[in-house]
C-alpha cells in the first residue's frame, strides 16, 4: 500500500517490524525483499511522487571553499524513486581487489570479500534491469564479438570487461505495482525523518520523528530501522541525531570518483578495426567494453583502480569539425544541468564559437541528421535508452574518458552547518578532498595505457602529463556518487557499521547504500549498493527477533 | 487388459496430445471423439460425435472405462451437464482452467475460492467445474498456460508476436507469472488421474514449479526462436495495442478466417491478454507433484522442442 503522510492524523504513530527510510533504488529493493513472510514493513519517503521544489530545497547545503563539489541539491533527487529518477544506469560490480586490504591504499580493506556479495549481484542486476550478471564479453555473449581494438593486447590493461546499462530504470515507477501489492508493506510519502531517538544507554533506537513540509508530525517505532537515504543524507541524519559523535567517523572518508576526459587517441587501422559502440545483449540491454587496469598491475605499482573509455573529442571546441558534436553544442540549452556539466564544462560560449559550430553542422549535414534521428528513435522515444553519445570516428580519433578510484581520506568529509532547513534540520556542508594518491592513480594509469597502445602497434595516445590534475578536477568531484560516509569496518574508531551493515553499538540500526562502502572502486556504485542491500535483507530475514 | 478411454474434444490441441499419450501408455485404447469425420490415428479409435447431443453422448459412453473431457469453448458447460448427468460410473478427468481463480493473487492452492470474476470464459469454466465437482469420480485439472507443439495460444501466437517485436521485455507489464505447463505434463496428469482412485473427487493445479514471469518466458522463448535481441516496450505502447489496434485486428482475423487466411493477419493483443501478463498469480504445483507424481518438463527442453515445431509450421 502507498499512502501520503497527509492521510494520517497529526500526531500519528506507526509501528512495524522493520522501518526503511528512503525510497530510492536501495530502499525500494530492501522493501521488495523484506515485505514477505508476514513481516510488517514500513518504507518512509520524504519526497512525493513528482519533483517538488520545496522537498528538493531540503537538500540544499554548502560546499568547500574550492567549490570542487557540486551544490548538495544537485546530483540527487528528494522524491519517491530517489536519484534513480535521473540516473544514467551504468552498472558493473565491484572488483575482487576493491575488497582487499591494500597496504598502498590507506584505510582500505572491507570486512567482507567479493564472494560474500556475489550471490546477490544476479538479483541486483535484475532489479536494475541491466540484463544479467555477466560482465565480460565472453560470458555475456554466446557468439564471439568483434574486438574493441583489433590487435590490442595490453600488458597493463584488459578490454574484455563490460559495463552494462539499466533502462535506466526509475525504481519508483518500475516497482510501484509491487510496492502497492506487497502484503504487510506500507509506503508513506512526504514522510521526512528528522530525528532518530534512542534509549537512555543509546544502544537501541526507540523511535523516529517524522515530519512533512505541510505540517504533519508523527512517530514511528520499529524493531529494526534501516537508513537508505543516499550517501550524503544518511550521514546528515546520523550526525543530526548525534549518532557516532564520540568516535567521529560519521561523514568522514567521503569519496566520489575521480573522472575526466583527456588527450587524443588515434588508431592506425581501418575504421572497422576499432569498436567503440555498444553490443546489445539478447535481453536488449546495452553493453560496452572499456580499458580496465589489471589488478596485478595495481598491486605491483601501488595505485588505485582505474578504467577508461573511448570518448568523442571535447564538444565545445569546434575544431573537431564534427557536425554531430556541434549539434550537441547548440542543443546546450535543453540538456539537463547534471548531464550538461561534463559535456560542456563551464567554458563561456560566445557568438564566434556558436557560429563555428553552426558551420560544422551545415557542412556535415547528413551525418548530423542521421544522428538526430538515431537519438530520437533510440533514446528519446525508446523505453530502453541508448546510453550515451557514441561517434564512430571516420579517422579513428578519440579522446579518453577515465573513471578512477578515489582513496579514502578521513579529512574528506561532510559536516553539519549552523543553517537549518524548513524542517529544522541542520544543513550539510560537503568538504570533499582529493589527494596525491588520486593524481598518481590517474597519471600512472594514463602512462601505462599510452605504453600499451604504443607497444601493440595499434595507434597512439597523446596527452599532456602536466594537465592530468587539472583535467581530473575540471568538473570537480564526480556528481551523484556519494561513498564512504558511514563506512563498514570492524573497528568503531574508523568505521560506522559492522560487516552486517549494523551501526556499531546500536542493536537495531542499519545502513544501506554506498555510504557503507569503505573504498570506492572504479565502478559506479548503484549496482553494488543494491546487491549490498539484498545481502542485508537476507541477513535480517535469517535473524528474526 | 487395455482400457477404453473416451477423449471428448479429441481434435483440439490438448485432446490430440491426450489421445497420443494414452495410446503410448500401453494401458489404454483411446477413443477420440470429434465433431468431424476423420480417420483414426494408428493405435487409436475414432468416433464422430457432437457431445452437446445428450443421447449421442450417452451412446458413446457405453462400454468405456474412463473419460477425458477436453472440451473448450462455447459447448463446455452443455457437454459437462450431459456428461455428468448421463449416469456413468467411471473415472472422468475434467479439464478446467486456472481461470476459475479469477483475479486472485499470490500463491494459489487448490483450496482457494473459485472467484471466476474475470469475464464470461472464467464463469463458464467455473460452471462446468461445479458440475464436475458434483460427480464423485471426477478428477479436476486446472492447467495454467499450456504451451508446447500445437499450442496456438501460448506458443504460436507468442512466437509471432516476438518475431514482430510486438512483445518482448514488457517491464512492469510482464511481471506476472506465466504459470506455464507443457502439454505433455497435462496429458501425464490426466493419465495419472484416470489410474489413481485416490485422485477422484480432487482438483489439481497444473503449472510447472518455478514457472517464469512472462518477461522471462518471452526472453527464453525468443532465444529459442532466434528472435533476439528482444525489445523493451512501454506501457503506453501496450495500451495502444490493446485498446486501439486489437479490435480492428480481431475483425480482420475473423474475416480472414472465413476465407481460410487467418494466418496472414497479425495476432491481436486484446486487453485481457495485457492483464494476464501483469497478473501476479502463481499456481501452487505441490499437490500435482505429490499426488499425481508429475515431474515437470524442463522449460529449456520444452521451448527448444516448441521452437522446432514453430519453424516446421512456418515452413
Ligand atoms: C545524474 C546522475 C547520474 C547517475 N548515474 C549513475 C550511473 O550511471 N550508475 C550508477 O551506478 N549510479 C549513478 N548515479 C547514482 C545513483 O543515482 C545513486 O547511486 C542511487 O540513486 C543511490 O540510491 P539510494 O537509494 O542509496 O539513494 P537515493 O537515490 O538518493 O534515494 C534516497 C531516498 O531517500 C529519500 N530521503 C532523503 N532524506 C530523507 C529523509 N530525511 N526522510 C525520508 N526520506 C528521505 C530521498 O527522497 C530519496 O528518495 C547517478 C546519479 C545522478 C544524480
Amino acid at each position: 500500500m502507498i499512502l501520503d503522510v497527509q492521510d494520517l492524523p497529526d500526531g500519528f504513530s506507526l509501528d512495524a517490524d522493520i522501518c526503511i527510510v528512503g525510497a530510492g533504488p536501495v530502499g525500494i529493493s530492501l522493501a521488495l525483499t523484506l515485505a514477505t513472510g508476514g513481516r510488517r514493513v514500513l518504507l518512509l519517503e520524504g519526497g512525493g511522487p513528482a519533483p517538488e521544489p520545496d522537498s528538493q530545497a531540503l537538500y540544499r547545503g554548502q560546499v568547500d571553499a574550492a567549490g570542487l563539489h557540486p551544490s548538495p541539491d544537485h546530483y540527487r533527487e528528494r522524491r519517491y524513486g530517489g536519484s534513480s529518477t535521473i540516473w544514467g544506469g551504468r552498472s558493473m560490480p565491484y572488483d575482487s581487489i576493491d575488497f582487499e586490504t591494500r597496504p598502498y591504499v590507506p584505510h582500505s580493506g572491507w570486512p567482507i570479500d567479493l564472494a560474500a556479495l556475489s550471490p546477490f549481484y544476479g538479483e541486483a542486476v535484475r532489479l536494475c534491469e541491466a540484463g544479467r550478471d555477466a560482465f565480460t564479453i565472453e560470458t555475456a555473449f554466446d557468439t564471439p564479438r568483434r574486438p574493441m581494438i583489433e590487435g590490442f593486447d595490453g600488458e597493463h590493461f584488459t578490454t574484455n570487461t563490460l559495463e552494462r546499462f539499466s533502462c535506466p530504470t526509475d525504481f519508483g515507477h518500475r516497482y510501484r505495482h509491487k510496492l502497492e501489492a506487497a502484503e504487510g508493506l506500507q509506503v508513506v510519502l512526504h514522510a521526512n525523518v528528522t530525528d532518530i531517538r534512542r534509549s537512555e544507554t543509546g544502544s537501541e533506537v526507540t523511535g523516529l520523528t517524522v515530519r512533512s513540509l505541510a505540517g504533519r508530525q508523527g512517530q514511528v517505532s520499529a524493531g529494526r530501522v534501516i537508513l537508505a537515504l543516499g550517501g550524503l543524507e544518511t550521514a546528515r541524519l546520523l550526525l543530526a541525531s548525534r549518532i557516532g559523535e564520540r568516535l567521529d567517523a560519521v561523514g568522514r572518508y567521503y569519496m566520489c570518483h575521480i573522472a575526466g576526459t583527456i588527450g587524443s587517441l588515434k588508431f592506425t587501422g581501418p575504421r572497422d578495426s576499432v569498436w567503440n559502440g555498444y553490443d546489445v545483449a539478447d535481453d536488449g540491454s546495452y553493453c560496452r567494453r572499456r580499458f580496465a587496469l589489471r589488478p596485478e598491475v595495481q598491486r605491483r605499482l601501488g595505485i588505485g583502480n582505474f578504467v577508461a573509455r573511448l570518448h568523442h573529442p571535447r564538444i565545445p571546441d569546434p575544431r573537431h569539425r564534427n557536425g554531430i558534436l556541434s549539434a550537441l553544442y547548440l542543443a546546450r540549452p535543453i540538456i539537463p544541468y547534471e548531464y550538461g556539466k561534463r559535456l560542456y564544462g563551464d567554458e563561456a560560449g560566445g557568438l564566434g564559437r556558436w557560429l563555428a559550430h553552426a558551420v560544422n553542422v551545415a557542412t556535415d549535414l547528413p551525418a548530423t541528421l542521421g544522428f538526430l534521428i538515431h537519438m530520437l528513435r533510440d533514446r528519446r522515444l525508446a523505453e530502453r535508452k541508448y546510453p550515451s553519445i557514441v561517434i564512430r570516428s571516420k579517422s579513428n580519433s578519440f579522446s579518453l574518458d577515465f573513471h578512477a578510484e578515489q582513496v579514502p581520506d578521513p579529512d574528506s568529509r561532510v559536516v553539519l552547518t549552523d543553517e537549518v532547513d524548513a524542517l529544522g534540520m541542520p544543513r550539510l556542508k560537503a568538504d570533499w578532498r582529493y589527494g596525491r594518491a588520486d593524481v598518481e592513480t590517474v597519471s600512472r594509469s594514463l602512462a601505462l595505457l599510452a605504453g600499451d597502445i604504443e607497444r601493440s602497434g595499434t595507434g597512439r595516445f597523446d596527452y599532456d602529463p602536466a594537465s592530468v590534475e587539472s583535467e581530473m578536477t575540471r568538473y570537480g568531484a564526480y556528481g551523484g556518487h556519494h561513498i564512504g560516509t558511514a563506512r563498514m569496518g570492524s573497528d568503531p574508531a574508523s568505521s560506522v557499521v559492522d560487516a552486517d551493515c549494523r551501526v556499531h553499538g546500536i542493536d537495531n540500526l542499519y545502513v544501506a547504500g554506498s555510504a557503507v562502502f569503505p573504498t570506492s572502486s572504479q565502478a559506479n556504485p548503484t549496482l553494488t549498493a543494491v546487491a549490498m542491500a539484498l545481502r542485508l535483507a537476507d541477513h535480517l530475514k535469517g535473524s528474526q527477533p | 487388459m487395455t482400457k477404453r478411454i473416451l477423449v471428448l474434444g479429441g481434435d483440439g490441441f490438448i485432446g490430440k496430445h491426450m489421445v497420443s499419450a494414452l495410446a503410448a501408455s500401453g494401458w489404454a485404447m483411446p477413443v477420440a471423439a470429434g465433431r468431424r469425420a476423420r480417420a483414426a490415428a494408428p493405435g487409436t479409435e475414432r468416433i464422430q460425435l457432437d457431445a452437446t447431443d445428450a443421447a449421442a453422448l450417452k451412446r458413446a459412453l457405453d462400454g468405456v472405462d474412463g473419460v477425458v473431457d477436453c472440451i473448450a469453448g462455447g459447448a463446455m458447460v452443455d457437454v459437462a451437464r450431459n456428461l455428468f448427468s448421463s449416469g456413468i460410473d467411471v473415472p472422468v478427468v475434467h479439464l478446467s482452467s486456472m481461470a476459475v481463480y479469477g483475479s486472485a493473487v499470490g500463491l494459489v492452492t487448490e483450496d482457494a475460492p473459485l472467484k471466476a470474476d474475470t469475464g464470461p470464459y472464467a464463469q463458464a469454466k467455473a460452471e462446468a467445474e461445479k458440475l464436475a465437482a458434483a460427480y464423485p469420480r471426477a478428477v479436476i485439472l486446472r492447467p495454467g498456460c499450456v504451451y508446447g507443439p500445437g499450442s496456438t495460444q501460448w506458443s504460436l501466437r507468442i512466437a509471432r508476436l516476438l518475431r514482430a517485436r510486438r512483445i518482448g521485455d514488457l517491464g512492469a507489464g510482464g511481471d506476472g507469472c506465466s504459470n506455464l505447463v507443457h502439454v505433455s505434463d497435462v496429458a501425464a496428469a490426466a493419465l495419472a488421474g484416470l489410474r489413481l482412485p485416490a485422485a477422484q473427487g480432487r482438483a489439481y493445479n497444473l503449472a510447472m514449479d518455478g514457472a517464469p514471469s512472462w518477461n522471462d518466458y518471452f526472453l527464453d522463448f525468443a532465444r529459442a526462436l532466434g528472435a533476439v535481441p528482444i525489445v523493451r516496450l512501454s506501457e503506453k505502447r501496450m495500451t495502444l495495442e490493446s485498446k486501439l489496434v486489437a479490435a480492428p485486428l480481431k475483425i480482420l482475423e475473423i474475416l480472414a478466417g472465413k476465407a481460410g487466411l487467418a494466418r496472414l493477419i497479425p495476432p491481436p493483443i486484446p486487453p485481457s491478454l495485457v492483464r494476464t501478463w501483469r497478473h501476479e498469480i502463481r499456481l501452487s504445483p505441490a499437490r500435482a507433484e505429490a499426488e499425481l507424481g508429475i515431474v515437470w518438463r524442463d522449460l529449456a527442453a520444452g521451448l527448444a522442442e516448441t521452437a522446432a515445431w514453430i519453424n516446421s509450421v512456418a515452413a
